[in-house]
């Protein structure tokens, strides 16, 4: 080896790091753990409330689809009924029209 | 690894990972910055990683690619001027701690994977198969940088030593 690798490897030879170094890193860790089980219940407890939520969400979506199909049914049964009581309404005034014309003409 | 073990390895590990990282940048706050990121990865992958050689290996690993990255990120660029160094006519009984302390600042100024491959050959005496593994490149191209990386050093130092006989003449 020569002397500028031994100068090289003198240079770069390990050195402390600053006092407290181990201390902190452990902290850091510690923290971070705590962090990271606090996630699972965070992300578990935003799963039930998004589920509720979108259960709530998909009932009143069923609901109103159930409601507009009843209003739409009734809109159909009114329509109906109204064209059979126009028929009725029509028999009758000739029916009256027929007997009016019998008794001026006997 | 269990959470013992790996207060065991920050404790046992420490001087390595700081001193890489310190080498690196020759910047005690961003090698302690380094440093404290790269023990906390493993403790984020201790399950993975086992005791011993492997972990040593995954901790210089590590490191290197942590100090190439905070480089980029940060556009940490260490042009080292010759005007810089210590002035070695001025403090001749220090000469050796003068010499290594240019050196460590030289070699702070290199290009990061010259830097890397000096760092790991003289400071963590590692073979050129072994820092071929550690930083994923083929042990021909850790010889190029390692030659390339001892003579840009030797050229620096060259020129600076011109420097400072020029100077000596002038006065």
């Amino acid at each position: 080896m020569s002397q500028f690798e031994r100068d090289l490897r003198e240079s770069l030879r390990h050195r402390e790091p600053p006092s407290g170094f181990a201390e902190k890193v452990l902290a850091k860790s510690r923290e971070s753990e705590t962090r990271h089980t606090a996630r699972p219940w965070l992300a578990a407890a935003a799963a039930v409330f998004l589920m509720i939520g979108g259960g709530i969400f998909v009932e009143q979506q069923r609901q109103q689809a159930k409601d507009e199909k009843a209003k739409e049914q009734l809109m159909v049964a009114l329509r109906i009924t109204g064209s059979k009581l126009r028929d009725v309404q029509e028999r009758l005034s000739t029916i009256q029209q027929r007997a009016v014309q019998r008794q001026s003409n006997p | 690894m269990t959470k013992n073990e790996f207060e065991s390895v920050v404790r046992e590990h420490q001087k390595m990972v700081y001193s890489i990282a310190c080498n690196f940048f020759h910047n005690d706050a961003i090698a302690e910055e380094v440093a404290q990121d790269v023990f906390l990865q493993l403790f984020k992958q201790h399950r993975t990683v086992q005791l011993g050689t492997h972990c040593v290996a995954w901790l210089r690993r590590s490191t290197v690619h942590r100090c190439i990255d905070a480089m980029r990120r940060s556009s940490f660029r260490q042009e080292i001027q010759v005007d810089c160094l210590p002035d070695i006519a001025s403090e001749v009984p220090e000469t050796d701690l003068l010499l290594q302390e240019s050196l460590r600042r030289l070699i702070a100024s290199l290009p990061e994977k010259p830097r890397a491959v000096l760092i790991l050959r003289y400071g963590e005496d590692m073979d050129v198969e072994e820092i071929g593994r550690t930083l994923q490149m083929p042990a021909r191209t850790v010889w190029s940088h390692l030659q390339r990386g001892t003579a840009m050093i030797r050229e620096k130092a060259m020129r600076y030593l011109k420097e400072k006989v020029l100077e000596g003449d002038r006065r």
